[in-house]
């Protein structure tokens, strides 16, 4: 494999991390523009964990998870009170404080005879763990995506499990759920803190691949790729917003079809199939097609 | 595929190995290389002629092996440039290489250096459709 064709598979993968931590709560009947924030938030803390503290790669990444879901349990609490566009809104809201905040924050400290840490708008330099291991990309790209097997494998057993069919109940008629007894405000507060530990999962790895990582990073442009993706590959099934990664960078990009138009192309995609297939390519009834086929005895 | 992704308990372990071999690893840290970027726009829009300079404590480095690629800050991973790797240039520590971009716009452009000493640099530079200058930030 080629470094530009690494190059493509590896932000496959690590974009993934973002459409999924969409997917969570779009399952759920919530619309964030805001997951990039949680994205930026595992970014910057992984980069400390291992840049300023040399604390090991998983360790480092199991704090960005950790700040990542604590970060959106502080936008969701007093979000989630909000519904449907005003929760979008309100999200986006929060993703620009965030990265607001990233630019105001400068914490350096001398590592090995430099200056290591968040230098406001000049970014964060050196998150070099991955590099200073001798990882080469192919040897990283087989990192990410076993991390995303991992990932992907737990969505999709929790989805075939009672809670999946709670939260799906929950996005589909949330009054009802309510009725039947379901704790919509918590079991939102946990789908968003899950939510928040993916996007800060896939920040982690984003960082330590990139080897820096600057505000401008996680503007809405990150934000609204985030949740196409998942718009567009499905709401089905966890493999859906993978899709609609691999539509946009692996098609459109890798392709390289449309040049600079690509960005044109990809938003009148997206219009498109918000038209003719709301809840994307695979969706519910595509996906319980291939369930009730893959089990019926022949 | 699902089946597959829940039911490989070799893939599980394997994945589980890896990790744990990255939790257990620790970092070290060398000398940094330096380096200045010089780019020029060419007639064909997008395509640019790059001269960069690398030096590592304060002498220049040569026999460098550097491969190229870029990333746009404002839309990171949306862009996947084709890493092209550097010739050397007329004087030591100066290598040469054509950038051929998407748009214009800030772009930081990652030289990977290999060899003789590996270390990644990162510089961010504004391109034009036909010029090219160092980003003030």
């Amino acid at each position: 494999m080629d470094a530009y064709t690494v190059g493509v598979f590896t932000n496959i993968g690590l974009l993934s991390f973002l459409g999924l931590s969409a997917y969570v709560l779009l399952i759920t009947g919530e619309l964030s523009f805001g997951q990039q924030a949680f994205f930026g938030v595992g970014a910057y803390a992984a980069g400390v964990g291992t840049a300023m503290f040399g604390l090991p790669l998983v360790v480092a990444t199991a704090a960005a998870m950790a700040s990542g879901a604590l970060a959106a349990l502080v936008v969701g609490l007093p979000t989630l009170r909000l519904r449907g566009l005003y929760f979008a809104m309100a999200t986006l809201a929060a993703a620009e404080m965030f990265r607001i905040l990233f630019e105001l924050l400068h914490w350096q400290r001398d590592v090995g005879g430099e200056r290591v840490g968040p230098d406001g708008t000049q970014g964060f330099r050196g998150i070099r763990w991955v590099f200073e291991q001798g990882i080469e990309a192919a040897g990283f790209l087989i990192v990410v995506y076993g991390v995303l097997a991992l990932l992907v494998a737990a969505l999709v057993f929790v989805e075939r499990s009672r809670l999946g069919a709670t939260l799906r109940a929950v996005g589909e008629d949330p009054e009802q759920a309510a009725s039947l007894g379901i704790d919509i405000l918590r079991l939102k507060l946990g789908v968003v803190a899950a939510a928040g530990a993916v996007a800060g999962l896939g920040g982690a790895l984003y960082a330590h691949h990139t080897t820096y990582v600057e505000p401008r990073n996680f503007d809405i442009m990150l934000g609204v790729h985030g949740l196409a993706y998942a718009l567009i590959g499905g709401l089905g099934t966890a493999l859906g917003p993978l899709l609609g990664v691999v539509l946009d960078i692996g098609l459109l990009e890798g392709s390289r079809l449309f040049a600079g138009y690509r960005m044109i192309v990809f938003g009148g995609l997206v219009a498109l199939l918000l038209v003719i297939r709301p809840r994307g390519i695979l969706d519910e009834r595509i996906v319980h097609g291939w369930r009730h086929r893959a089990w019926r005895p022949r | 595929m699902e089946a597959a992704l829940t039911r490989t308990p070799i893939a599980t372990v394997g994945i589980a190995a890896l990790l744990i071999a990255l939790a257990v690893a620790h970092p070290a840290h060398a000398q940094r290389a330096q380096a200045e970027l010089a780019c020029a726009g060419t007639i064909t829009v997008h395509v640019y002629d790059c001269t960069v300079r690398l030096s590592r404590g304060g002498r220049p480095l040569e026999g460098a092996r550097i491969v190229v690629g870029a990333d746009m800050p404002s839309m990171p991973l949306a862009h996947v440039v084709r890493p092209v790797t550097a010739t050397p240039g007329a004087i030591a520590g100066e290598y040469t290489f054509r950038l051929a971009l998407e748009m214009s716009g800030r772009w930081a452009v990652k030289l990977r250096v290999e060899a003789p000493v590996r270390d990644q640099l990162i510089v961010h530079y504004d391109f034009s459709e036909t010029a090219a200058s160092p980003a003030r930030r």
